[in-house]
């Protein structure tokens, strides 16, 4: 008996000891992590001692992005063709459904493995510490930005210039939709500078006349894409945003400058002209989306959408239109900006980082390589890829580089933040609940207002 | 007297036949769907016939992505599915045992602590769980996916300790009585007995362990290592194009295997009340 | 056993002793659980009086601060009513169902193994994204359960869009899947010897009789394995809600689990989960006990225990 006790006490104590040192090497990893973030000067003269010695040798990288089959396919395609050009380059890539790659990516984060070359989208402050800036490697050619201009270069950069990424296209948030219905009902098309209050009447105007919905709903970018950029239309340029620009607290401080958007968004789903919470868990998929299946006049669409929904519709003699966001006042400004639909980082926690960065300098810039990627990611920002691409562009993507070339001709704030605040889904989700709850008449929107600023506010 | 009775077996066979085909609609419609063209899919057509049948479906799922085929994610599933499943039985059964059928101190205490691990949300152990494989060297790999269940099942191991309980205890009794230790009852008597038990648990396991997509999705890296149910959600995503007719095609092929280790194992279960009459 | 023992020495009477015999064969649970288990389950509960998060992966011990908040957290109310109602109707339904239909399935029939095989089908297909897809279609505002409504002149319903009724189709679509249950009473109901309703045959027990008196007694170990079981799985269950409803609308399918999940995974709140999940375990573990107290009065078991 006492053996066994004694067994087994030394097997806990094993068991223990095993994560105390779990536990130890975590937590000076991390401060690691946290020396190399505050004196970027050391991290490169490491990086670069550890690299040059190793520049003719095996080089093996990781690499992971998200998509779908076609993504996959083609992804695969340029990473074998760039191990041909570098004989001494290995990639393993790993590929993931949207959901599925950020679960993946947080254990990464957690054990600290982050792949060499990983993809990220808009909402990545939490990952931040584990990007490494490219910036020294775009001072030292390694990454070539010759071809991009430099207001592409910045929608990839944090407000104090640091090089998070290469963007693997350009976007913008825009409103697809079908003009045939619109003369149907009697509606007037959107012009360039269409208000929301036309946007409202258009869309219940389509809805009483048709019986469908006037405009379809865009769940998860409801957000970004309506209530953000509301808020960023008030005053002049650059005046009011959502969050401030160092996120350290609100860029607006009336909450009731919310309250006609919800108040609208309410007033559209109880009229039937926008899909209720019910109706908008049948769209999985931008290509079932209630304006492709005919249910709906318009949609949210981000610029890079366009091109599959224009394609189905076209397929069907529809030919469908994209219009920018509508705005407060005809001559306020815009609220608009050229974001990165996704880029391309280099990890901390890689071993060959210069390598990782010449790959996605080639990426992003190499003609061979574009003409295989065809822009499937979005707009691609160096500027010869773009233009050769846009000149095979089919009737679609033209309509999609035509938009973002008049969007990127609006005023704009001259700086904006391109990062989202860590906390940012909680605020998403309990705003899209309150809209329920207005809709429900549980709440009013004023008081909808009021508890998203107080979401909001509570995250700093 | 012999009308009533085939009046009785019609009503029977018709109830259990009209269920069942309301049971199985659903599937029967997401096997429609293998050979649906997408835009059908999504429009959401209800008819079980399709408009087109679209065999590409299965050409193009099979192809998988970036030249690895369903063939590799096939044999991957079913590697570690039979291995984990052969852990599970063999593993489950021993502590099954310990735990119902020998008095020892701390019985009742590894009972709750396993009642306890089925009680705390996944979510939240995952991260740590991760954590030690990953200080073990074992991620990425297979281990991490396998080696658990060659530690016990508690959902299997209680569902054994149930089974165990209609086994009358005068057996082992009589057993000792004739010199028998406890690991020749274990292997002579009780492991015999518990033939139903151990087939439910083979059948419920593998699906189980086929369909598991978290475990997989954690511990795997390389495409080539993947199993069918992550490659599965490969095909759907929701910013992007999803090849929903590839998708369910491939779900069908991967409830093929499943089903037929059910078929296999079901002959086990299915003498019913009528003729079993060995366990007494 | 003392003969052996005396005979044999201290060596063959340690290997014998019940205990060693006990833990050899808990050996493989007790090694799993110390190495995989405990280390993450002593975690979890360090974590929720953490500000954890996996995304900064710093974790300050910020005292009960976590659990304050979840009481005043309204979607955690909501959640924890909006699981209690999926577990109180879903899992007798399911029970209720799946013993009907094993029982139903043991008549002496050549159609038996087809039969359980088409009812069994469902449950293979399981978390698989396709299925989560069937059934939403065949719940959406044109779908297969409008349609005849439809057609037989009633008013259609919005399933998904009424927060009332949105729970439903998750309550079904867990019902629907209860093969692996079905398949352990038909097991269980296999192993009740003949012989016993031989005898209430032969003492004038009616059909139903012999099903109240001989095979749900013999059942009931299973029956109680089924509804602990299936209890527990209620309580975890999130992929579904997740997959088809997103917990909408106004969280009226919020699941628990899909609300550590979320405030997990989405809103990288690990600690803020974890504190939740702790809750959640004494919530089981009550549960769970009151079954097991209540379960002397209607589990018998013939080793006596």
């Amino acid at each position: 008996m006492k053996k066994q006790i004694l067994a087994f006490l030394l097997a806990v104590a094993m068991v223990l000891s095993l994560a105390a040192c779990g536990n130890n090497d975590s937590s000076t990893e991390t401060t690691a992590a946290a020396d190399t973030t505050t004196t970027a000067a050391d991290t490169t003269t490491e990086a670069e001692s550890e690299e040059t010695t190793t520049a003719d040798e095996e080089i093996n990288l990781r690499m992971a992005w998200w998509g779908s089959q076609t993504r996959h396919d083609i992804t695969v395609e340029v990473i074998e063709m760039y191990e041909d050009l570098n004989p001494n380059v290995k990639i393993e890539y790993e590929f993931y459904s949207f959901d599925d790659y950020f679960t993946k990516l947080k254990t990464l984060v957690a054990s600290d493995q982050v792949w060499d070359i990983f993809q990220l989208g808009g909402n990545f402050p939490m990952y931040q510490d584990k990007i490494f800036y490219l910036n020294d490697y775009i001072d030292s050619g390694i990454v070539d930005v010759a071809g991009i201009s430099d207001s592409y270069l910045k929608i990839t950069q944090d407000t104090e210039g640091n090089q998070l990424g290469l963007s693997n296209g350009l976007n913008t948030y825009g409103i697809a939709y079908d003009p045939a219905m619109f003369a149907e009902a009697g509606v007037a098309e959107p012009t360039e500078t269409w208000t929301w209050d036309d946007y409202k009447n258009a869309a219940m105007t389509i809805t009483e006349k048709l019986d469908i919905f006037g405009s379809s709903s865009f769940t998860t970018s409801d957000f970004i894409a309506g209530c953000s950029t509301y808020i960023g239309q008030y005053g002049d340029i650059g005046e009011y945003s959502f969050f401030n620009l160092d996120h350290t607290g609100m860029g607006f401080d009336d909450p009731a400058m919310l309250t006609p958007f919800i108040q609208m968004r309410a007033d559209m789903i109880n009229a039937g002209a926008y899909p209720d919470a019910g109706a908008s868990t049948e769209i999985t998929n931008i290509e079932n989306d209630f304006l492709v299946t005919g249910e709906a006049a318009m949609t949210w669409v981000a610029a890079n959408q366009f091109p599959t929904i224009y394609d189905i519709c076209l397929a069907e003699d529809r030919t469908l239109k994209l219009a920018p966001l509508p705005r407060i006042k005809a001559d306020g400004p815009s609220g608009a900006a050229i974001q990165s639909s996704q880029m391309l980082c280099v990890s901390q926690d890689s071993q060959s980082k210069e390598a990782a960065a010449a790959f996605i300098s080639w990426f992003q810039n190499d003609p061979d390589c574009n003409s295989i990627l065809q822009g499937e990611r979005g707009i691609p920002v160096n500027n010869t890829v773009r233009d050769t691409l846009s000149a095979s562009a089919t009737p679609g993507q033209q309509v999609m580089y035509d938009f973002v070339n008049m969007v990127s001709g609006f005023e704009m704030p001259e700086k904006i933040n391109v990062l989202s605040p860590d906390g940012q889904d909680l605020v998403q989700d309990n705003y899209l609940n309150y809209i329920q709850q207005v809709t429900f008449g549980e709440i009013t929107a004023e008081e909808a207002a009021q508890k998203t600023y107080d979401d909001a506010s509570s995250i700093f | 007297m012999k009308n009533k009775r085939f009046f009785n077996k019609t009503v029977y066979h018709g109830f259990v036949l009209l269920l069942g085909f309301m049971m199985i609609y659903p599937v029967l419609w997401m096997i429609a769907g293998s050979f649906k063209d997408n835009g059908e899919i999504l429009r959401g057509s209800l008819s079980l016939i399709p408009e087109t049948f679209k065999l590409e479906n299965y050409s193009t799922g099979w192809s998988g992505f970036g030249k690895i085929t369903f063939k590799t994610f096939f044999a991957n599933s079913i590697f570690i599915t039979v291995t984990a499943t052969f852990g599970t039985v063999v593993s489950s059964a021993l502590v099954a045992y310990s735990l119902s059928r020998i008095k020892f101190r701390g019985s009742k205490f590894w009972f709750s602590c396993m009642l306890a691990t089925m009680m705390l949300p996944g979510q939240v152990i995952m991260i740590p769980q991760y954590l030690i494989y990953h200080k073990l060297g074992l991620v990425p790999g297979y281990v991490p996916l396998i080696l658990p269940y060659f530690c016990g099942q508690a959902f299997f191991i209680y569902q054994m300790m149930q089974f165990m309980k209609g086994i009358p205890r005068e057996l082992d009794e009589a057993a000792t009585i004739d010199g028998c230790s406890k690991y020749t009852i274990f292997s002579k008597i009780i492991l015999p007995l518990l033939k139903s038990s151990i087939v439910t648990t083979v059948i419920i396991q593998f699906y189980w362990k086929w369909d598991d997509f978290l475990g997989p999705l954690l511990y795997l890296s390389k495409p080539q290592t993947y199993t069918v149910s992550i490659a599965i959600k490969q095909f759907a995503d929701a910013a992007s194009t999803t090849d929903f007719g590839a998708m369910f095609a491939m779900s069908t092929l991967s409830l093929i295997p499943v089903f037929l280790i059910f078929l296999f194992f079901n002959r086990y279960l299915v003498t019913g009340i009528g003729t079993s009459g060995l366990k007494g | 056993m003392k003969g052996a023992a005396i005979k044999n020495g201290r060596m063959r009477s340690l290997i014998y002793n019940d205990n060693t015999v006990g833990h050899i064969f808990a050996l493989p649970f007790i090694f799993g659980f110390i190495s995989f288990s405990l280390i993450p389950i002593v975690f979890s509960f360090y974590y929720s009086f953490t500000d954890y998060s996996l995304g900064t992966k710093t974790a300050e011990w910020i005292g009960f601060v976590n659990f304050v908040n979840i009481f005043k957290d309204e979607v955690f109310f909501k959640s924890l009513l909006k699981t209690l109602q999926y577990v109180v109707v879903s899992v007798p339904l399911k029970l209720s169902f799946s013993l009907m239909i094993a029982f139903l399935l043991t008549r002496k029939s050549k159609l038996v193994t087809l039969y359980r095989s088409l009812y069994y089908i469902p449950s293979l297909v399981g978390g698989s994204v396709a299925v989560a897809l069937v059934w939403k279609q065949l719940f959406a505002r044109r779908g297969l359960f409008n349609t005849v409504l439809d057609n037989i002149g009633l008013p259609t319903i919005n399933w998904f869009g009424d927060q009332n009724l949105a729970i439903y189709p998750l309550i079904l679509l867990s019902v629907w899947q209860f093969g692996s249950s079905m398949i352990i009473f038909a097991a269980g109901l296999k192993e009740i010897p003949t012989t016993y309703y031989e005898a209430a045959k032969i003492d004038g027990a009616k059909g139903y009789q012999s099903f109240f008196r001989i095979t749900l007694p013999c059942l009931s170990p299973i029956i109680q394995y089924n509804l602990v079981m299936q209890t527990i799985a209620a309580f975890m269950s999130f992929t579904q809600a997740l997959i088809i409803t997103g917990g909408g609308p106004n969280n009226s399918t919020m699941l628990y689990g899909l609300y550590v999940y979320n405030q997990a995974f989405k809103y990288n709140n690990m600690g803020y989960a974890s504190a939740m999940s702790w809750i959640m375990l004494i919530v089981m573990s009550l549960v769970t006990m009151v079954i097991f107290k209540s379960s002397k009065l209607w589990v018998f078991s013939e080793s006596g225990d």
